[in-house]
């Protein structure tokens, strides 16, 4: 990303942004609320047009995305929204397998990777339940689940751990760090202190649309 | 090849199962269909009726040429065959002098005196013409006043005749313009229940599209789904039509017996059929624009 700028009713969102993720990296984007995290993670999945500047993922220009190729695009990348953004009258296996059946798999294939996801993020019992019938902690699971059942190449979090018990989150920070070690690039937007501190990874600290800070191993402080 | 059929059942599974889950929208959007293609069905029924009640009206309005006595047979019978291809001419009769004759007798039958002064017979055979469009009688009335050598004379009830065009032409246009705008109506009112049924899954398509969707995929199940609620909508209130006409085409008949209508089967037969395409056809276009304006992601 390089001198991406992205103005909302004139107010700069994002001013001359510039950040390299290398493939297979893990790193934290950390701010306030307001500092530009999610516009940026929306910016990379070509949710958001920005106003200047290049965004490169996977090599592909994001600007110049058209038609099909904005598909091909997304389906290589593996996203956990702030909401979760989960489909309210699908059930749990159907939402995590909502992104192989955009892809056209075989009803059988989806139903195996699914039960391999869902065990790995410990709710296969709860396969056949509505996202209200679970817990926000259970709910931000199954949106894990769905960004990694395709075997992203990249993987946005947009707070995954908010508004969760501490034990969730530290379950979906574990699930994290082992897709990511498994070489799925990932970059976590958060402003949850504890889980910065304790992991040690590289931290991208933002504060009203710039980049204050940008530490190979950080923490998070309010400084 | 394979992918596509997985896609295909996927898009008729995701249909179902949308329908069914959604079904509080679903049973509102068929009924509010339902109800819109009654209320057209029967307007147009209604309009159908009343042009039919104009046209036969129309029919009973006549025009007479009186036939002089020396005119040729021939030349007559000619203008006659001419006259039965004219349009709006439903029916040319000749009537012979001594029609005429008896036709008058049984008419005065209580005026004796009348009748037996009669040594011969005064009357001129005539050509008598039944209209099926009234419009069209000043126009021939004049045409067969110019032909002297055959027509004696050419009587035409105008007052009548200006009456029924007039009442023929406000019916026609009142009911055509009552047609476009119920039609009108009719279609915004089922094309907005479904946009808000799309409205209503506007974060399902967004999200969609989010995890790689084609624009195929996410419109395939609406588009279904639009077509069933238009298609069961529409199925309604045809079978309602048809219930309706039933029960009260004797007593309309009845009632109008006094003008030819025959209540057409066919035509509302046809108008089933015409409201099931319908809702078919508003149903699936509805769901493609709505959901179209979400796509965008």
């Amino acid at each position: 990303m390089q001198g991406v700028t992205k103005r909302y009713d004139g107010e700069p969102a994002l001013a001359d942004v510039s950040i390299a993720i290398a493939r297979g990296e893990f790193a934290f984007l950390i701010g306030t609320n307001g500092a530009g995290k999610t516009t940026l993670l929306r910016i990379l999945l070509h949710e958001e047009s920005f106003d200047a500047g290049v965004v490169l993922v996977n090599g592909v220009d994001v600007a110049r995305i058209r038609g099909s190729a904005l598909t091909k695009f997304r389906r290589r990348i593996g996203v956990v929204f702030q909401d979760t953004r989960l489909l309210p009258n699908a059930t749990v296996r159907e939402n995590v397998g909502l992104p192989l059946q955009v892809r056209g798999h075989a009803n059988r294939d989806i139903d195996e990777a699914v039960a391999d996801v869902l065990e790995r993020v410990a709710l296969s019992d709860k396969s056949e339940r509505f996202p209200r019938q679970l817990s926000g902690g259970e709910q931000r699971k199954v949106a894990l689940a769905r960004a990694v059942v395709a075997k992203p190449d990249v993987l946005l979090c947009d707070e995954p751990t908010d508004s969760i018990n501490p034990a969730h989150a530290r379950e979906i920070i574990g699930l994290l760090l082992e897709i990511n070690s498994e070489g799925v690039t990932t970059l976590v937007a958060t402003h949850d202190s504890e889980i910065v501190n304790n992991l040690r990874r590289r931290v991208i600290r933002m504060d009203a649309g710039t980049i204050l800070a940008d530490e190979p191993v950080g923490v998070f402080s309010t400084s | 090849m394979t992918a596509k059929l997985n896609v295909l059942r996927y898009v008729l599974g995701a249909a179902m199962l949308g329908l069914w889950r959604n079904r509080t929208m679903t049973l509102g959007a068929v009924v509010t269909t339902a109800v819109m293609l009654v209320t057209l069905a029967a307007f147009l029924a209604i309009n159908d009726t009343l042009n039919e009640m104009v046209t036969a009206l129309g029919r009973k309005s006549n025009l007479i040429a009186y036939v002089r006595d020396d005119a040729r047979p021939s030349r007559v019978t000619e203008i006659m065959q001419d006259l039965e291809q004219r349009p709006g001419v439903g029916e040319v009769l000749f009537v012979t002098k001594e029609d005429a004759l008896r036709i008058f007798r049984e008419r005065f039958f209580d005026q004796r005196d009348v009748i037996d002064i009669l040594q011969a017979n005064p009357l001129p055979a005539s050509v008598e013409l039944r209209m099926d469009d009234p419009a069209v009688l000043p126009g021939l009335a004049d045409e067969l006043r110019g032909m002297t050598e055959v027509f004696e004379s050419v009587a035409v009830p105008l007052d009548v005749v200006e009456r029924l065009v007039s009442i023929s032409n406000v019916s026609r246009a009142a009911g055509t313009a009552m047609i476009i705008a119920l039609t009108a109506v009719a279609l915004f009112v089922i094309a907005n229940t479904i946009r808000i049924a799309v409205y209503a899954r506007r974060q399902e398509i967004e999200i969609m599209k989010l995890v790689g969707a084609t624009d195929w995929f996410v419109r395939g199940p609406f588009i279904i789904e639009g077509a069933f609620i238009g298609l069961v909508g529409a199925t309604l209130a045809a079978v309602a039509l048809v219930v309706i006409y039933l029960q009260l085409a004797p007593t309309i008949t009845r009632i109008i017996s006094f003008l030819p209508i025959a209540t057409d089967v066919s035509f509302v037969r046809n108008l089933a059929v015409f409201i099931v395409l319908v809702g078919l056809v508003v149903g699936s276009i509805g769901s493609y624009v709505s959901v179209r304006r979400y796509l965008a992601v």
